[in-house]
């Protein structure tokens, strides 16, 4: 039997070393490479330390005033303002719209849950070239308005399932008690559901600005310049020049990475709680 | 806009209406409007930016699209007949399918590896599970970009541990020469962005098989290998046939990788790839359309074909 527990415990070390393997190498080797000189990252075999780490990579990339610089600055700042509007405009009308679904019975209630729930089985890209044209028509194709548009409406039906999930799930009994106090609704919704479904919204908050932060084709198809082009964009777009040194290009891979990895690492029990209450049940 | 018309008729009848009164709830003869007014924002985004425009998809997938050349005309499948037919199409069909068999194999196989070891507490599991998602959180560009730094060929990292353990004498060019080795590769990008959900998924399935059952099924003589067949796997059944769901409509939809790291070559492109060019580059809106469609319903399909095949309802 100890041989066994010995065999489990061996098996799960391999298990352990490879996740950690499988997660982190690709990434230690951007790093790895964004600090060294375009000289050293071309020296066979590589190094796999940076001989003389250099910040070199990212202050060209950050500091002064060419095209490169001011293109990473004006599309992170892009990024930023597109996440956080389309993650607050989510939260908010999921939040609502979960509270309807979990506690209230209307007509039609049925029709249009099973509406929202559908839209989830379909592929995001289904939408595309119609979304491309509806906010061309509506002059909204380069303006953050239609990027957040199109977000919100691909992150709701999710966060609208997940609000409804963590909903449904907490105890009527302080709710009807407000209500016998003579509380309305949207005070019950304020000062108990709020509070008590707080991690949810966490969850909510977190899973839509990350599926924001990795968005692509949607932001390359309706951003045509640089007044709305999200980091992902630019990102790639260095990508696609030859002349672009990998030392560079990761070290821009690195400053694309770092707010979704930092968020992801530490506000992990967030994101899992709020994906297993979106994807099981 | 629409919107502001489908939204007034509430939130005009909510003001006139009279506040809520006393404790006692009143006998309400009008209806309730409040709920109405929680879901109208969601109700217009839907049907405004979700339905509507998959009904697009559908209904101009049947007729010519061409900003550059009007009026947009009725010609039934023609778009359908052209995709078809065109090899470019084809093989982006092929390298899709390929893409698919590769991603969804190997993401529910690592998926369940992870999860199997992520299944009993230790010191440092909470740890592990934030590294094991962290490339989820990543965008699928960037991951290619990251990527692009393993299978270089002056400075990636295969090429030099590969040669430093003697395994190839030259460095080699690993994308782009060999298509099946290229799919793979990128394939491979995809898959380290979709196991980690994959993981968490059978994780959760795992969480639920209560302990008893191995503990019955040691006294049994069963070994682990054994236990983990006939225990851990079929009650895993729900958990994983999600993940293999999600790693469908993942792959079959596959973009960001194959475009950062194969661009516009045929070698290694995707039916999504091709949905972009056709679409955005020869601005042929309407077989756009109805490649998308194509994928949409193939997704479909797919989708329920493997919940048939894999979804068993587990019950303690």
């Amino acid at each position: 039997m100890t041989t066994r527990t010995h065999r489990r415990i061996r098996a799960r070390w391999f298990g352990v070393a490879f996740i950690l393997l499988w997660s982190l190498v690709p990434i230690y080797w951007t790093i790895n490479t964004s600090l060294q000189t375009e000289a050293q990252a071309g020296s066979k075999p590589a190094h796999y330390v940076p001989p003389t780490p250099t910040m070199k990579n990212y202050t060209s990339l950050l500091g002064g005033s060419g095209g490169i610089p001011s293109q990473i600055r004006q599309s992170a700042l892009n990024i930023v303002i597109e996440c956080c509007a389309a993650t607050i405009v989510t939260v908010v009308l999921s939040t609502l719209a979960a509270y309807a679904f979990a506690r209230m019975s209307f007509r039609g209630r049925n029709v249009l849950f099973y509406a929202v729930l559908a839209t989830m089985a379909f592929p995001a890209y289904t939408t595309l070239i119609p979304l491309y044209r509806i906010m061309s028509d509506f002059g909204l194709v380069n303006t953050y308005t239609g990027i957040v548009l199109v977000y919100v409406s691909g992150f709701l039906p999710l966060a609208t399932w997940i609000m409804h999930n963590y909903m449904t799930g907490l105890p009527l009994a302080i709710e009807e008690a407000g209500l016998v106090d003579g509380a309305s609704r949207m005070q019950i919704l304020r000062y108990v559901m709020l509070p008590l479904a707080l991690p949810g919204i966490i969850s909510t908050a977190i899973i839509t600005f990350l599926f924001s932060w990795t968005q692509f084709l949607f932001p390359l198809v309706l951003s045509t310049d640089l007044s709305t082009e999200p980091l992902t964009v630019v990102v790639q777009a260095l990508q696609g020049q030859h002349i672009v040194p990998t030392t560079l290009l990761s070290a821009a891979g690195v400053i694309a990475i770092v707010v979704p990895a930092v968020i992801g690492l530490t506000l992990n029990r967030y994101i899992v709680n709020g994906l297993l209450a979106g994807s099981v049940k | 806009m629409s919107s502001s018309r489908l939204a007034a008729t509430p939130v005009a009848a909510a003001d006139t209406a009279p506040p809520a009164g006393g404790p006692l709830p009143r006998r309400r003869r009008r209806v309730d409007l409040l709920p109405y007014l929680l879901v109208a924002p969601l109700a217009i985004f839907i049907i405004g930016l979700a339905l509507v425009p998959a009904g697009f998809t559908v209904i101009e997938s049947f007729f010519r699209v061409d900003d550059v050349d009007p009026p947009t005309r009725f010609i039934g499948l023609g778009n359908f007949h052209r995709l078809l037919t065109d090899p470019t199409v084809q093989t982006a069909a092929v390298n899709t399918l390929v893409y698919v068999l590769i991603g969804v194999a190997l993401s529910t196989v690592l998926g369940i590896v992870m999860a199997v070891t992520l299944q009993h507490k230790f010191l440092g599991r909470s740890v592990l599970i934030a590294i094991l998602i962290l490339p989820w959180a990543l965008p699928g560009v960037v991951e290619g970009i990251v990527w692009s730094g393993i299978w270089d060929a002056n400075t990636g990292l295969l090429n030099s541990v590969l040669s430093s353990l003697h395994l190839i004498d030259h460095y080699h060019v690993f994308l782009g020469q060999h298509r099946l080795l290229t799919i793979a590769l990128i394939e491979l990008v995809q898959v380290w962005q979709i196991t980690p959900l994959s993981a968490l998924l059978v994780l959760a399935s795992l969480q639920n098989i209560p302990g008893d059952l191995y503990e019955a099924a040691r006294l049994d003589g069963c070994s682990a290998w054994a236990a983990f067949r006939r225990v851990t796997l079929p009650l895993a059944r729900p958990g994983i046939a999600v993940a293999m769901v999600q790693a469908v409509i993942a792959t079959l939809n596959v973009f960001d990788q194959p475009f950062v790291l194969n661009g516009a070559a045929r070698t290694a492109s995707s039916v999504m790839v091709q949905t972009y060019f056709i679409s955005f580059q020869n601005l042929d809106f309407g077989e756009g359309y109805a490649l998308s469609l194509l994928i949409t319903l193939v997704t479909l399909v797919l989708s329920y074909g493997v919940v048939k095949a894999v979804y068993r309802p587990v019950e303690f």
